[in-house]
């Protein structure tokens, strides 16, 4: 399979008057054509923070440290800006979170859509209000016609999203990155939208990027999932596989948690996020590992590959079977 | 037992939290200078006649709008009488009508707001209409109709400027006994049977003090500008009184040879507002929640 | 809901104010001490004359007759006479009226060529120096007195370096100190308002999705960074034109200006109520206009207002 995108031990900083905070922390995965990845963790896991970086929309106080983002075999941290904006909404493109303050009030919902071709093809964004609707009918937003001169605030949250997804997928681009497209809305709205990026990703051949804190909607609707905790990667594989054979204790803490709720909530693991000012020596997790041995309080786990997984777990590497790979 | 270690704890938190907002004022060093600033003129509005070396309404002509000078501070004005001594007392009535009328504009405004908020119906909507009328005119505009029908004096500018002003307080306050009233914990008051003017005073001025103190500030300030403004135009105290907006007004005729008269006590009312401004950001940022967590965090 | 309903809705709530803004002169008018008949009438008139005078005005009649005449007349344009110049009030205000409209839209387009892109700039440069610079100047300038930096102005320009006139109105180089005088009052505020709007918007959401979309950063700032951050601009300006209204009393004052402003202050001391009363009454209504005005303008360009119109009048 083709590969779009390689991501390798990036490290994304935030300067604050804190301190130091290390949202990404030597995170390394790839991405293949076509498929959608899914990126669990909860809040402060810095899975908004690769969102942004992917997409090169980090701004300051953050600022990448160290790795490499190379997608289509060029690497997105050493472009110009202007390189970078030419592959903003063309190659890649971001679906955020929250429609309402994502979406400019002043102008209609059809002209920010077209903003998009403007940007690319140059000309006025009138001129392209008709594939605007065409879009709109392709995201199943009910009377196009009607919505493309609709300012934000006439539609509803979930037609909101729908147009955030429109100029997500105006230029059908090799790589959509949606940021908890679906927090923000009801829960039968939140199956739709999901159904909808699934039938864009088969059509359009786009890979997806599915950033969420909920594990079980990964689950179902993702290829692969990545686990992320406090910065760094926890495990990625298949989630089919990782639904019947999580690896890391975390995986394992948050599977149990789905099954006696659907929510995720953090209360069932016990302890509470480090502080990424000051993150504890050794492996994140092992404060609140249950399987935790003595190296894991000194050495930080490389990401060992088994059976076509990568976990990050000393349970899993050296003398306990797997190759290392970093 | 129990109730006294709860009490002690509240005033222990309350006295971190004032700390807080101390710390967070000071660290605003123009703020902080301004406080000196304005306490200086407060003191000499206080003070003024004992410290003024001559008697501010002494004239003699033979030495009329001479320049600063070792006998003459501030020189001269047009009578020949001291400026410098003026100044001093002026003080006292442009400071000294500034505060009554923020304080008076204050009060008034207060209870109209709550009053506004509080009852309610026919009241609000009467009150609300008599605010917007008021906010219809512009402040100066309505402190000269009211200096205009009250007549001159110090009482007549006082009663002006809080008229003038008092509509800022009771929009701002009904805004809080909304914000308010819809709590639980004033639905468990009334039930508890405690009455109206009780949880006024307990519950709704306490979180409405800060933003009334931030804008008093501001709006003393404000009243300088105003107070002078009317004085120079010659409405508001009679003449001799050494206001300090009089001073230039009476002034102005000889700015051509001795502008001294006009710059003294301008330069006065411009540190006076400038430091009552400067105070009021201090208080702001002092006041509010979001700059004293930062302290705590850094 | 249409803009056109949004306006009529604005107007018909003004009308309450109006009502009320005429009953407050009214009232005022009756407080005033002495009586109105004689003044006019002046100091020799006899008992007689006096009496028909006060016939003449109507100041016979019960109080709620008065105010009945009062508030036809002036829907009628009827201001009331001036006692010194014995013409039609509105006539001396409209005779005046230019002036000062002049002096007021130089002293707007001044403050706003300087307060905009200084406020845009110190935003887009929030740490430089700058940005302090423009913090200190609008603080000074909000706490400075008018009446004095205008005489300041004068010794300094007309006096000292003699390239300005001091006073009156004959050329078009007349206008340049009061304008600027009366800027001053308008530029502090308004350059600490665009600043903090700009940097307002700048942190908002949908400029990052302006900039995901790969625009080019002028039209992100163009349309979607300062576009934005006008509207809670031009709510100030409305606000702030009362403040430049009475302003313009006091700097027409200092520089001889011969608009309504000076006439106001001119009035009163020459204790011509009817044409104080007058002038200030039409002042306020011009107020009221504006802000219906601005009110509208803000509907135009911000399309959310105009749902909430019900939520009580303006935002």
């Amino acid at each position: 399979m083709e590969k779009i995108l390689e991501v390798r031990d990036l490290r994304v900083y935030y300067d604050l008057p804190q301190g130091v905070v290390k949202a990404v922390d030597g995170v390394s995965f790839d991405l293949y054509r076509g498929e959608i990845l899914g990126v669990a963790g909860e809040s402060g896991s810095g899975k908004s923070t690769l969102a942004l970086a992917i997409a090169g929309l980090l701004r300051p106080p953050a600022r990448v440290v160290s790795g490499r983002i190379m997608f289509m075999g060029r690497d997105l941290l050493s472009m110009g800006e202007d390189e970078l904006r030419k592959i903003r909404g063309k190659e890649i493109s971001l679906v955020f979170q929250d429609p309402v303050t994502y979406l400019n009030p002043v102008y209609t919902a059809g002209f920010q859509v077209a903003e998009v071709f403007e940007a690319h093809r140059g000309g006025s964004p009138f001129r392209y209000l008709g594939e605007v609707v065409r879009l709109f009918r392709m995201v199943k937003i009910a009377d196009p016609e009607r919505r493309v001169n609709a300012y934000p605030h006439q539609l509803s949250g979930g037609m909101k999203q729908r147009v955030l997804i429109s100029i997500a997928i105006a230029e059908r681009p090799r790589l959509v990155v949606a940021d908890e497209p679906t927090s923000a809305l009801d829960v039968t709205i939140q199956a739709e939208i999901v159904e909808l990026l699934n039938e864009i990703r088969k059509e359009t051949g786009s890979s997806i990027i599915f950033i969420t804190h909920d594990l079980a909607l990964l689950l179902e609707i993702a290829d692969r999932v990545m686990i992320m905790y406090a910065g760094k990667v926890a495990e990625i594989g298949r989630s089919d596989e990782i639904a019947r054979d999580p690896m890391h204790p975390y995986t394992k803490a948050l599977l149990s948690s789905l099954k006696y709720e659907r929510k995720k909530r953090l209360q069932t693991i016990p302890g509470s996020i480090p502080s990424l000012i000051n993150p504890p020596p050794g492996c994140r997790f092992h404060p609140r590992c249950p399987y935790a041995i003595d190296i894991c309080s000194r050495v930080e786990p490389p990401l060992y590959m088994t059976k076509g997984r990568s976990v990050s777990c000393f349970l899993y590497g050296g003398e306990y079977g797997g190759d290392s790979k970093s | 037992m129990e109730r006294r270690e709860i009490l002690k704890r509240i005033y222990e938190t309350r006295r971190k939290r004032l700390w807080e907002m101390w710390e967070v004022f000071k660290s605003n060093k123009a703020a902080y200078a301004s406080l000196y600033i304005a306490g200086f003129m407060v003191f000499i509005a206080s003070f003024g006649p004992l410290i003024a070396p001559y008697n501010p309404n002494d004239f003699d002509l033979s030495m009329a709008r001479s320049p600063p000078s070792l006998q003459h501070p501030f020189g001269t004005d047009e009578l020949g009488r001291d400026i410098l001594s003026r100044i001093l007392i002026g003080a006292r009535y442009t400071i000294g009508i500034s505060v009554a009328s923020v304080a008076l504009g204050a009060l008034i405004g207060v209870i109209m707001g709550l009053v506004s908020g509080y009852l309610g119906g026919l009241w609000d909507s009467v009150i609300q209409r008599i605010v917007d009328v008021m906010l219809a005119f512009p402040t100066i505009l309505l402190a000269i109709a009211l200096v205009a029908s009250l007549g001159q004096g110090v009482t007549s500018l006082i009663v002006a400027i809080a008229i003038s002003t008092f509509p800022v307080y009771a929009r701002l306050v009904r805004g809080v006994v909304l914000q308010i009233i819809g709590e639980d914990y004033i639905a468990a008051e009334k039930l508890l049977g405690k009455g109206s003017l009780y949880i006024m005073f307990k519950h709704v001025l306490p979180n409405a003090v800060s933003a009334i103190v931030v804008q008093a500030t501001y709006y003393m300030g404000l009243s300088i500008l105003l107070a002078s403004a009317l004085g120079f135009l010659g409405l508001g105290v009679p003449p001799p009184t050494p206001e300090w907006g009089a001073m230039i007004g009476s002034g102005r005729t000889y700015l051509f040879s001795s502008p001294h008269i006009v710059v003294f006590p301008g330069f006065f009312i411009l540190v006076s507002a400038l430091s009552f401004n400067l105070l009021g950001d201090g208080l702001r940022d002092a006041l509010d929640p979001k700059s004293r967590a930062m302290l705590r965090r850094g | 809901m249409s803009l056109a309903r949004f306006v009529g809705v604005r107007i018909a709530q003004a009308v309450p104010t109006l009502f009320g803004a005429t009953l407050v002169m009214f009232i005022l008018i009756r407080v005033l001490p002495g009586d109105p008949a004689r003044l006019i009438a002046g100091p020799e008139a006899l008992e007689e004359d006096v009496r028909r005078v006060r016939e003449q005005l109507g100041l016979d009649k019960p109080i709620y007759v008065q105010f009945g005449d009062y508030m036809l007349s002036i829907l009628r344009g009827d201001l009331g006479v001036s006692i010194k110049y014995r013409t039609p009030v509105i006539n001396e205000i409209l005779a005046r009226l230019p002036y000062t409209i002049a002096l007021a839209l130089a002293a707007e387009a001044i403050a706003i060529a300087v307060a905009i892109p200084l406020g845009i700039i110190s935003a887009l440069k929030p740490r430089s120096r700058l940005s302090y610079a423009v913090s200190v100047i609008s603080l000074v300038g909000a706490s400075t007195p008018i009446f004095w930096i205008g005489l300041i102005f004068i010794y300094i320009f007309a006096v000292s370096l003699r390239v300005l006139p001091s006073s009156g109105a004959e050329t078009p180089r007349h206008i340049i100190l009061p304008a600027v005088t009366l800027a001053l009052l308008l530029v502090g505020n308004l350059t600490r308002i665009t600043r903090a709007s700009v940097m307002d918007t700048l942190g908002s959401n949908h400029v990052l999705t302006a900039i995901s979309k790969g625009l080019a950063q002028r039209i992100i700032l163009r349309r979607h960074v300062l576009r934005n951050a006008m509207i809670p601009i031009v709510t100030i300006m409305g606000i702030q034109m009362g403040a430049l209204l009475g302003g313009a009393v006091i700097t027409e004052t200092v520089f001889a200006w011969p608009g309504i402003g000076s006439l106001l202050v001119d009035s009163l001391f020459y204790r011509d109520y009817p044409l104080a009363q007058g002038i200030i009454l039409f002042i306020v209504l011009v107020f009221i206009v504006i802000n219906i005005v601005i009110d509208v303008l803000y509907a135009y360009i911000d399309p959310r207002v105009r749902e909430t119109l019900w939520r009580g009048g303006r935002s």
